[in-house]
């Protein structure tokens, strides 16, 4: 288990502030924010390579705080891998079992294991890491830091400089890997696709600060500020108020700032809130029917159709703009057309309120 | 219309600068082809393997070298320092590493001239090595004036590197000194040498400081730059000659060894 008690980190620009962590022991944990949220320096950090000023980071139970990047045994794979220019890829993936001086036989046994693994068998003895292409480069540093055996796995932005395809591959093979060996693992990005497919859990992190670590399911369905919210993507993000609200029955009633549109929600929450829905829980319908016993059905006229492939993207107007997803066949067996008018109709307790 | 527009402009500006450096270069050559006019080969050749001359050739040849391995000794280490290390006052001693190499070597000769009359400095030379109008004080004289340039030239090497290789190797279980051994050593290789050619090609060169402190006598403290200044004091103009064209020699081979080892590099 890995765990970040009240850290503080300054380097350079960044100002890293009360960060608390745990991550369990094999676990997946991706650490999501923008760029520049300083993501980068808090893996470093774990890594040894900054010192907190204030706080504690531990290993298991051992407090690892003061101890240098090689006392830690970390694999520590950078955004721009590098991959030591003097040595060849078999080198490279070798040079933490030859600091240690393991047995020739050792060594040839876990190289075989790893590169069997990430598939790099092929490109070994290429003579100057430069001339492999992104995708082979990283998986030789995976190669590398996983070779040592590592306690916990540091993956910055392993993804991010690689064409969409390779991109797509490598992610499948993360995933593959991490079934494989379980290594407890930190994977920072900031792509929240790649956050939902590979984390167990997700920390998302902006302006040093770490705003909310949760499921991926809880950061996108529940995120907890405006902030995680729009940087998760999450539409039908609006301001309002809670102007009614009946604790006992737990329905309360939300007014959507600067309009007069009321939204039923179950929140106990009061005063001013965010308020997301999510597009696919929303549906439509041409006609209202008692069966619906859903709280929110407003009335509105669709004013935009985006395709985008298997999905449809509906904006519908009911004084404020909120967008529905539909499948590409859902889509097509409607009539819907710009201009069509058009219920929206979505639950009370899928109304996320914060 | 301005005639500077358009692919005429651009002409006229490429003819402007390119006429501005083969000017200079024209400037060099002809001085050096008006000194090997004025010297016949046999000449050159009977100089060049008198007596006087093979001293003052080897005396160079040792002296620059013993400079610079001093420099390189200390020069690597401050210059990783300087480089990859954060410390109170970097930048005034950043500064301070300029001053040996803007200020002339005659002050920097005369200001170990008079350290050697200090009691610490007279008391080194009864008891400790003798530096004053003898060899050692070339080698000092040499070592004062290049080891900054030295330290300079290895430092941006360092610097190219950076810390990241090292920090990558030390999350795989080096500690710092295998990590300088095993990465930023071997990958700066090629620039510490280059450095340290250009430091000895200074150092054969160097005139001012080594005058002041070793002083200029024949066939004792005689470096080549020293020949040069013996030669023209007794107006011996050919043998002058002869030796500025075998420091011409010695720098053209240095300079192109730095071109052929900057080259060879690791890109990085």
């Amino acid at each position: 288990m890995i765990k970040i008690h009240d850290l503080d980190v300054d380097v350079g620009e960044f100002h890293l502030r009360d960060i608390n962590i745990e991550i369990k022991k094999g676990e997946y944990f991706v650490i999501l924010g923008p760029t520049g949220s300083g993501k980068t320096v808090l893996v470093e950090c774990m890594a040894g390579i900054h010192n907190p000023c204030k706080g504690e980071i531990w290993f298991n139970d051992g407090n690892v705080t003061l101890l240098t990047p090689e006392e830690r045994e970390t694999g520590y794979v950078p955004q721009d891998y590098v991959l030591f220019p003097h040595l060849n890829a078999l080198e490279n993936i070798q040079f933490g079992l030859k600091i240690k001086n393991h047995s020739k036989k050792e060594i040839e046994k876990r190289v075989g294991e790893v590169t069997n693994r990430l598939n790099i068998k092929n490109i070994l003895y290429r003579q100057n890491p430069k001339t492999l292409s992104g995708g082979e480069k990283q998986r030789v540093a995976l190669a590398r830091a996983l070779i040592i055996k590592p306690r916990l796995l540091i993956l910055d932005e392993p993804l991010s400089a690689l064409d969409p395809r390779t991109h797509e591959e490598l992610q499948r093979e993360l995933k593959r890997i991490h079934k494989e060996i379980k290594t407890t693992t930190i994977h920072v990005t900031h792509d929240f696709e790649e956050a939902i497919s590979l984390g167990d859990r997700i920390a998302v992190m902006n302006n040093g600060k770490i705003i909310q670590i949760g499921t991926p399911d809880e950061i996108f369905r529940k995120p907890k500020t405006e902030s995680v919210a729009k940087f998760v993507g999450a539409e039908n993000l609006f301001k309002g108020k809670v102007i009614y609200s009946d604790n006992g029955k737990g329905i309360s009633r939300i007014r959507i700032h600067g309009m007069d549109t009321n939204i039923f929600s179950l929140t106990e929450k009061v005063g001013a809130v965010y308020v997301s829905i999510h597009p696919e829980d929303i549906v439509l319908s041409e006609a209202v029917c008692k069966c619906y016993n859903d709280k929110n059905i407003l009335k509105g006229k669709i004013v935009n159709i985006m395709d985008k492939g298997s999905l449809v993207r509906i904006i519908v107007d009911v004084s404020i703009p909120l967008t529905v997803l539909l499948t590409r066949r859902a889509y097509l067996e409607t009539e819907l057309k710009k201009g069509s008018e058009i219920y929206v109709i979505f639950k009370a307790m899928n109304v996320h309120v914060f | 219309m301005n005639v500077f527009n358009g692919i005429f402009g651009e002409r006229i500006f490429k003819a402007a600068t390119l006429s501005a450096l083969i000017f200079f270069i024209l400037f060099l050559v002809g001085i050096v082809v008006s000194m090997i006019c004025y010297i016949s080969s046999d000449r050159f050749i009977s100089i060049l393997f008198s007596k006087e001359i093979i001293f003052a050739i080897k005396l160079s040849l040792i002296t620059a070298t013993i400079a610079v391995l001093i420099s390189v000794a200390i020069g690597i280490p401050a210059a990783y320092a300087l480089s990859q290390t954060e410390f109170w006052g970097k930048d005034i001693i950043d500064t301070i590493l300029d001053l040996p190499i803007v200020i002339s070597p005659i002050a920097l000769g005369a200001a170990l001239l008079i350290f050697f009359s200090t009691p610490i400095g007279s008391g080194i030379e009864e008891h400790g090595i003798k530096f004053v109008f003898v060899i050692p004080g070339i080698i000092l004289a040499q070592f004062v004036v290049v080891s900054a340039l030295c330290i300079r030239l290895m430092k941006s090497t360092f610097d190219a590197i950076g810390s990241r290789y090292e920090d990558v190797a030390r999350t795989l279980g080096c500690n710092k000194f295998q990590a300088f051994f095993k990465v930023t050593l071997p990958l700066a290789k090629n620039g510490l040498l280059a450095a340290g050619i250009l430091t000895w090609a200074r150092a054969i060169g160097e005139f001012g400081a080594t005058v002041t402190l070793a002083g200029a006598t024949a066939m004792k403290t005689e470096t080549l730059p020293i020949a040069i200044f013996l030669s023209l004091a007794s107006a011996d103009v050919e043998k002058a000659i002869a030796v500025i064209l075998i420091l011409i020699i010695i720098s053209i081979t240095s300079l192109f060894a730095i071109r052929k080892i900057a080259g060879s590099g690791w890109s990085i």
